[in-house]
């Protein structure tokens, strides 16, 4: 009978392919839409992200996300030094301030400035150098995006110089770092040149760095932290978390691709759902013939959702491979590395689609199990 | 027949190369090790602190008292000191030359002092004497003259005024021996004392200050105030040194027998720590070297923390306590270095104590 089943969908060819891409594009949209808000808002816990040595991080009270910075006090990092269960903590900078070139080509860039003494949280994907050089006077790492800013179209080398709040900075070391939201070059210096780099500013210790000692989470060491000194302390997943939360809420950058998952959701539903329909109707004579040589409803009611099986299970595979193959082909463009496809919303769209062709073949399953055989012989 | 079976297995493909890619492009987070651990946390309760190492005395500014031009710099940074060694020399001529000429004012008291001992001088009384000798005989000769006068019987030979002229002149010469007698005796006495006694002041002041020159002179000689090293030196021969606390001092001494670290404790942390609290202290740069503190004692007055990232502003945030510990001897240590400091906390949790 499965058989039977089989043959009735791959024997009208123009409704078999119309259902395959209706799903297939439907999928497409779904997931890639998804994956771009996903990577998109990844990218705003970029820093947070790359810096890779740290658990916690201790920042005041009312910070709402990572750009947002207000200084804690120099003496805040000693007061998180002697909270129990901290096995280190350091100072860590983060600002913004203007980068520019010898040939007077500048550029906002972010600035990190990384504890002098441990060079905690400097970046480990190292391009070209290593990061020790950064305790080489007036030394600073950027990323490829900086370079390629920069220095357009050139191999990638050491040694130039670049201009921050008229000092003379040396590139020492190219990194690979994950891209911010507005994809600004990142810049890596030591915490004690920061200062120089941005200009007056009274206090440089944006964020302390905290790991707990062995035994104690992440979770349990900030909640210290918060209790001894009234700051706020946060796993960096929390934290990362909140500065997404931020940009949920704060931007309309939801609320667009929202739109456009609903309506990929629903375009796919309604055409899958109509040709199935058709499909399912111009082949009631066949149903009906079958009902006739006594195949019960259920077995019925089962061809046709293997059809939808079929049909979901092939539209799903191109539609999912036609992401998969978008993001294969930009994964090496520099303004749009960080959005991938995961599994998650593979998964998820699996699921969508599953839906999709569920609905679409309730509609017409309905039609089949009220036809009467007899119908089928009249004309 | 494709359609049959060729989209079927195109899609199973497809599907495959779908998930080969998902699994290569997820992003992974790997945590990572700071190139450089960090100082860590030694006790199980602990303040942390910022330290900086000074001398066992504590770092000397040296100032002058005077400000003057340097001739003489008798020492260079790092060598070792004792107290009262000459560590520069200042610009003494003017007072050289005022020295000698108050050495002459004293000269000078000295002599008029020493004439004013030795009077009557002796070739002054011979005169004198002669004069009261020729007083005595012009006195007797004018005796003679009225005597004779008187010898005679019959008044009427001789006029009265005659008699009576010889009378006063005996009278005259009387009070003229008196005066030569009276100046003798003046010429033998000598110098009156309260005279003396002036000249002895005047000799007196006159040498005090030829001492007070001399004291101006030695206070241009800055020596050792104790048994040290010299920390810093930035003063040369030839430049004009000011004096009182300057912003960049002449010269730091320190003894560095010993070192110590001077903890700032934050304001909020202040309670926690006990005098007396096991301390280490770690270096920058190398968070795995410790080395072991002893408390020497805190600082009993809670100053304004000073920024020490090395700016010149200075930029004042909180208050610290800041307590005073010292290393083992020959540490390779610095002074004015930074160090990481941690402090053993009191477990009690609340105050009264």
């Amino acid at each position: 009978m499965n058989f039977v089943a089989f043959q009735m969908l791959t024997g009208d060819k123009a409704k078999y392919f119309g259902l395959i891409f209706a799903i297939a594009f439907s999928t497409f949209l779904m997931s890639h839409q998804v994956s771009i808000f996903t990577g998109l808002m990844n990218r705003t816990q970029s820093q947070i992200l790359d810096i890779k040595d740290a658990d916690v991080w201790v920042m005041d009270r009312y910070t709402q996300y990572l750009d947002e910075v207000k200084s804690l006090t120099d003496q805040d990092l000693y007061r998180v030094r002697g909270v129990n269960g901290v096995q280190w903590a350091v100072p860590l900078f983060k600002g913004s301030t203007r980068a520019k070139a010898r040939d007077g080509v500048f550029r906002a860039v972010i600035l990190l400035g990384v504890d002098d003494a441990s060079l905690t949280g400097v970046p480990r994907k190292m391009l070209l150098g290593t990061y020790n050089s950064l305790r080489e006077p007036d030394a600073v790492i950027i990323d490829q995006v900086a370079f390629e800013f920069y220095f357009p179209n050139q191999a990638m080398r050491l040694g130039d110089t670049l201009e921050m709040n008229d000092h003379r900075v040396r590139v020492v070391g190219i990194c690979d770092s994950a891209a911010p939201f507005q994809n600004f070059p990142v810049v890596y210096t030591r915490y004690s040149n920061a200062l120089g780099y941005v200009g007056r500013e009274r206090n440089l210790l944006s964020y302390v760095l905290v790991k707990p000692l062995p035994g104690v989470t992440g979770e349990e060491v900030a909640t210290r932290i918060k209790a001894a000194t009234g700051l706020e302390a946060l796993t960096y997943e929390q934290f990362g978390w909140r500065t997404i939360w931020y940009y949920i809420g704060h931007t309309g950058i939801p609320i667009n691709f929202g739109i456009t998952v609903f309506i990929a959701l629903i375009v796919g539903t309604v055409v899958a759902g109509q040709t199935f329909y058709i499909f399912t109707i111009e082949n009631l004579k066949q149903f009906g013939a079958l009902k006739a040589i006594g195949v019960t409803n259920w077995r019925i009611t089962g061809m046709i959702l293997l059809q939808a099986f079929v049909v979901g299970a092939i539209g799903y595979s191109i539609g999912i491979a036609m992401t998969a193959a978008f993001f294969e082909t930009t994964k090496n463009v520099l303004d749009l590395r960080g959005f991938v496809l995961l599994g998650e919303i593979a998964g998820g769209t699996a699921v969508a689609v599953f839906l999709i062709v569920i609905l679409a073949s309730l509609l017409s399953i309905r039609r089949v199990l009220v036809l009467e055989p007899a119908v089928v012989f009249r004309g | 027949m494709f359609t049959k079976y060729g989209v079927p297995v195109i899609a199973g493909f497809l599907l495959t190369f779908a998930i080969v890619s998902m699994v290569r492009m997820r992003p992974v987070q790997a945590k990572a090790e700071p190139p450089v651990s960090p100082p860590v946390a030694l006790y199980a309760n602990q303040v942390g602190a910022v330290g900086l190492v000074e001398a066992r005395t504590e770092n000397i500014q040296v100032s002058l008292p005077v400000p003057g031009l340097v001739t003489k710099v008798a020492v260079a940074a790092g060598d070792n000191v004792h107290k009262g060694q000459v560590l520069l020399v200042l610009d003494d001529r003017d007072l050289r030359a005022e020295l000698t000429l108050r050495q002459a004012a004293v000269a000078v008291s000295r002599a008029r002092l020493e004439k004013l001992r030795n009077s009557p001088r002796p070739e002054d009384l011979p005169p004198a004497e002669a004069k009261v000798h020729e007083a005595e005989q012009v006195l007797a000769d004018t005796e003679v003259q009225l005597r004779l006068i008187e010898g005679v019987k019959d008044k009427r030979a001789i006029r009265e005024e005659d008699l009576q002229r010889r009378r006063l002149a005996v009278k005259a010469q009387q009070a003229r021996l008196e005066e030569a007698r009276a100046n003798l005796k003046l010429l033998k006495a000598g110098t009156w004392a309260p005279d003396l006694r002036v000249a002895e002041a005047e000799l007196a002041q006159a040498e005090q200050q030829v001492k007070r020159i001399q004291t101006d002179v030695e206070r241009l000689t800055v020596t050792s105030p104790i048994d040290g090293q010299i920390l810093q030196c930035k003063v040369h021969v030839g430049e004009y040194a000011q004096a009182g606390q300057l912003q960049v001092p002449l010269m730091v001494i320190g003894a560095v027998d010993t070192l110590h670290v001077r903890a700032d404790i934050d304001e909020e942390d202040a309670w926690r720590v006990r005098a007396g609290a096991a301390a280490q202290a770690s270096i920058r740069g190398n968070g795995s070297v410790k080395y072991p503190l002893h408390f020497v004692r805190f600082e009993p007055y809670v100053v304004p923390k000073k920024n020490l990232t090395g700016d010149s502003t200075e930029r004042v945030d909180t208050r610290v306590l800041q307590a005073i510990y010292a290393f083992d001897k020959g540490v390779p240590l610095h002074v004015g270095q930074q160090m990481d400091v941690s402090i053993e906390a009191s477990t009690q949790t609340g105050g009264g104590k």
